[in-house]
């Protein structure tokens, strides 16, 4: 099967695509193929990767369209895609190359970030962003002597963050991270929530405010392109839904952020 | 001391040169628990790493950390001496049992540590952390997230050592040590985004690079463990330790070698030959599916070799009586896995195992306080060998083993940073320029040996001759076949092109340490002549405590000869006897 992929090094004037021609076998992924294109045929390609299972998170990039992990996608579902997830439409989305759906994959850089080289993007922006919303657990004090007493339930609503491998899909999905370079996205996004749903947290339902802006949680529109592609089922929409509502209620009853204080 | 102050890590008029008081080389938990504790100390710390931390493979281990919280006791008591009788026996009695004593009594405060740090635990019905059976244990002792464990500590880390300011070189390849005056004063590197080399000075340099697996061909282990740290290791002559014990998992899919958790075992899982038969019993009687790991990977190699395994070489991992609501709650990993890589729902259908290699026992030689031989150079976690898992290492231990010796090589290196006088940064100068012009030397347009046909066939030939079950004649065979390619090598190029993000070059550099370590672990099982854990010679099946129960030592000399030696075990608390299931 063909492969039409992105190129791009510094020094050319503009990006092009090259056509590789991959032996399929059973059980093939598009990271699998490129190791084999990159091994076989053209050793400049240059992309990253490193777990292979979809656990940590480093071979985000456009695969058809739709931003997803590289090692998590079987090429046998991409000629003539079917259940290609659906997505709100933003820029990256547009065929500028003439991609032929029914014989060639497509595989370009992930979105809304600089290009260093091919498929390899420049994240820098990506983890700025979530350093700006302090990710770091807050503990109320003092310690117990052993751990803290948590609920079974509260984990579970935990887990629903904690499980982002930040690899940046959502962000590279988000129609707002197109074109407001003062968004931090729906991955940092959904971290703050992580810490405000926390029940060790020391001020536990107030770090929400650290978004309560313009530029957070109010800038997204709702388009759940983040949702809809995050390979590890995490829902930043869901999070910064409730942080809205959240945040609304605390500011129809001010008091109560006194009171929790 | 420097006259000069410093308003920041670079050299003035030297953009590639960096000095700091620590460099600590890998970003997964080992290094990430040492940097934590260094920068909480007031030390400059920087973490030099080939990716972004978070890519580092700590963060795929799933099933779960052991310490004996005794959480789970009902009528009995865990407790710190348990695991450690667990650990030792699991070892088959090779561990120094002063360390394994040592990490065992940390292990409930090293958790509680990362649970004060934000990490996220399963809890039980009580709120408090959840414990589950583990292979070899005697009490529910691994505490765990679902099956993410290791994804949780490493971002919880990461987001700890982020705020606190500790340096990080993301995407820089360490391609040699530097030493002056008989001790490690800093590194080279590759920088991949530039293909430049950069020098850094350091008064303590941490190798915490992870394990090798990757020299095998069928491995659980990421595709960045390549081992580079032993292999930094060797070519400054210091030793490695324990080198021929390499742990097969016994339970790695089928097609991918993605890890399948012994916790899935641990939770109520059956493994099942090709005729449905049980077969654990008739080997483990007593522990069944939970013996360590050893013996379950070498059960289903007995059932696959003996034709009781499918076509291809597989058994049954068997999770249906399981349910849903508890694969969904404790295994969600799992079942993903499972569907993206084989198509297989484990809810409903039995799920195709096979062992794959998965950790590296052996490791840079160091002492309980982390220290190797060469001052100023230290290692911690699965490249490191202290040895706290001797022959066999059990479930659940690893991830102990990083946060409780990652701390200890972090103390003792604050302690150790008051009388190192800083090296000369005219060496590492020197180092940079040498560096830049051997990289410069790999590179040739002329059509050489292909550097991927020799990692293959590296990896085929410890699949055949060193994997669960060796034998003398065919280790030679393999040590011999290692050697040649040590020799293709020699005359491959990398093919010239552009600087930035060169993958040829980085695997270059990957691929010579994998030759050096697989010919590490050769010699030193071709020379064990005894069975004794992962180590299984079908020539030498017995366990010799006579003559073989110390560790191998293996050192690179001048001339890239490997010498072996051998140095005692610390014994002491537990008395060596036959170890049984």
């Amino acid at each position: 099967m063909k492969f039409r992929i992105f190129r791009y090094k510094q020094g050319d004037p503009g990006p092009h695509y090259d056509i590789f021609e991959v032996g399929e076998v059973p059980g093939m992924t598009v990271l699998a193929a490129l190791t084999t294109i990159q091994e076989q045929q053209d050793p400049g390609l240059s992309f990253r990767s490193s777990c292979r299972g979809a656990v940590c998170g480093a071979c985000a990039m456009l695969i058809n369209k739709v931003p997803r992990l590289a090692c998590r996608t079987q090429v046998r579902d991409l000629i003539n895609e079917k259940d290609r997830v659906h997505l709100s439409p933003y820029p990256a989305l547009e065929i500028t190359t003439p991609w032929d759906q029914a014989t060639e994959v497509l595989v370009e850089p992930l979105p809304h970030l600089p290009v260093l080289k091919d498929l390899v993007v420049d994240m820098k922006a990506f983890f700025d962003f979530l350093h700006t919303i302090d990710p770091v657990f807050h503990p109320g004090k003092p310690f117990p002597d052993k751990e803290y007493v948590v609920a079974q339930d509260a984990v579970k609503r935990l887990e629903q963050y904690t499980n982002c491998v930040l690899c940046g899909a959502c962000f590279g999905a988000c129609p707002v991270n197109s074109r407001n370079p003062d968004y931090p996205g729906p991955a940092a996004l959904a971290t703050l929530y992580r810490f405000h749903i926390d029940p060790r947290e020391r001020d536990p339902g107030l770090r929400v405010l650290a978004a309560d802006s313009g530029s957070g949680w109010w800038a997204c529109e709702f388009h759940t392109n983040c949702t809809r592609v995050c390979p590890k089922g995490v829902t930043p929409s869901v999070a910064i839904g409730r942080a809205r509502s959240e945040l609304k209620k605390m500011k129809e009853k001010p008091g109560r952020l006194t009171q929790d204080n | 001391m420097a006259v000069q102050p410093e308003t920041s890590h670079s050299v003035a008029g030297s953009p590639d040169m960096y000095r700091h008081e620590l460099v600590i080389i890998g970003g997964g938990l080992a290094g990430l628990r040492a940097a934590y504790d260094a920068v909480s100390a007031g030390t400059d710390v920087a973490v030099i790493s080939k990716v972004h931390p978070l890519r580092s493979h700590s963060v795929a281990a799933q099933g779960g950390i052991n310490a004996a919280l005794g959480n789970a006791d009902t009528t009995t008591h865990d407790s710190w001496e348990s695991h450690a009788f667990d650990t030792v026996k699991g070892s088959d009695y090779l561990a120094d049992q002063d360390a394994v004593a040592r990490m065992c009594r940390e292990a409930p405060s090293a958790v509680i540590e990362l649970e004060h740090m934000g990490t996220v635990f399963s809890r039980d019905e009580t709120g408090r952390i959840a414990q589950r059976p583990f292979g070899g244990a005697g009490y529910p002792r691994t505490c765990y997230a679902a099956d993410r464990t290791g994804h949780n500590l490493l971002h919880t880390l990461y987001q700890q050592v982020s705020a606190k300011g500790v340096r990080f070189y993301e995407e820089y390849f360490v391609t040699s040590l530097v030493t002056s005056g008989g001790s490690c004063t800093g590194c080279t590197a590759l920088c991949i985004p530039d293909g430049r080399i950069a020098g850094f000075l350091a008064k303590a340099t941490l190798l915490a690079t992870g394990g090798f697996g990757r020299i095998y061909e069928r491995s659980t282990n990421a595709l960045i463990n390549t081992g580079d740290g032993l292999h930094l290791a060797l070519e400054v002559s210091v030793p490695l330790k324990d080198m021929e014990f390499v742990q097969f998992h016994p339970t790695s899919l089928y097609g991918t070698n993605i890890l399948i958790t012994e916790g899935a075992r641990g939770e109520g899982a059956v493994l099942l030959n090709k005729d449905g038969e049980r077969f654990m019993k008739n080997y483990a009687p007593g522990a069944v599916e939970l013996a360590p790991r050893d013996v379950v990977a070498r059960a289903i190699e007995t059932e696959i070799r003996e034709g009781r395994g499918s076509p291809g070489g597989y058994v049954h991992l068997d999770l249906t009586s399981l349910g849903e609501p508890l694969i969904n709650d404790r295994l969600p990993g799992i079942r993903q896995i499972t569907l993206d890589f084989a198509g297989i729902d484990p809810v409903t259908s039995p799920v195709p195992v096979q062992p794959g290699q998965h950790y590296s026992m052996g490791g840079v030689d160091v002492d309980i306080s982390g220290r190797t031989r060469l001052p100023g150079l230290y290692a911690a976690g699965e490249c490191a060998c202290v040895s706290v898992h001797g022959a066999n290492r059990l479930g659940g231990n690893s991830l102990l083993d990083t946060l409780v010796f990652g701390k200890i090589t972090a103390g003792t290196i604050i302690g150790d940073l008051q009388h190192i006088e800083p090296g000369k940064l005219s060496v590492i100068r020197n180092a940079v320029l040498k560096e830049t012009s051997r990289i410069k030397g790999l590179s040739g347009n002329e059509p050489g040996e292909d550097i991927y046909q020799i990692r293959d066939a590296l990896k085929k030939t410890m699949m055949d001759n060193f994997g669960v079950y060796r034998d003398g004649p065919s280790m030679e065979t393999g040590l011999i076949e290692i050697l040649a390619l040590k020799d293709r090598l020699r005359q491959a190029r990398v093919p010239r092109m552009q600087a930035e993000f060169n993958l040829p070059l980085v695997h270059f550099l990957e691929i010579t340490g994998m030759v050096n370590i697989a010919e590490t672990v050769a010699r030193c099982a071709i020379a064990r002549k005894e069975s004794r854990g992962s180590h299984a010679r079908r020539d030498f099946p017995v366990r010799d405590d006579e003559h073989f129960l110390h560790h191998s030592i293996a050192v690179q000399a001048g001339d890239g000869s490997i010498n072996l030696l051998a140095s005692p075990v610390n014994l002491g608390m537990f008395p060596v006897k036959e170890r049984a299931y």
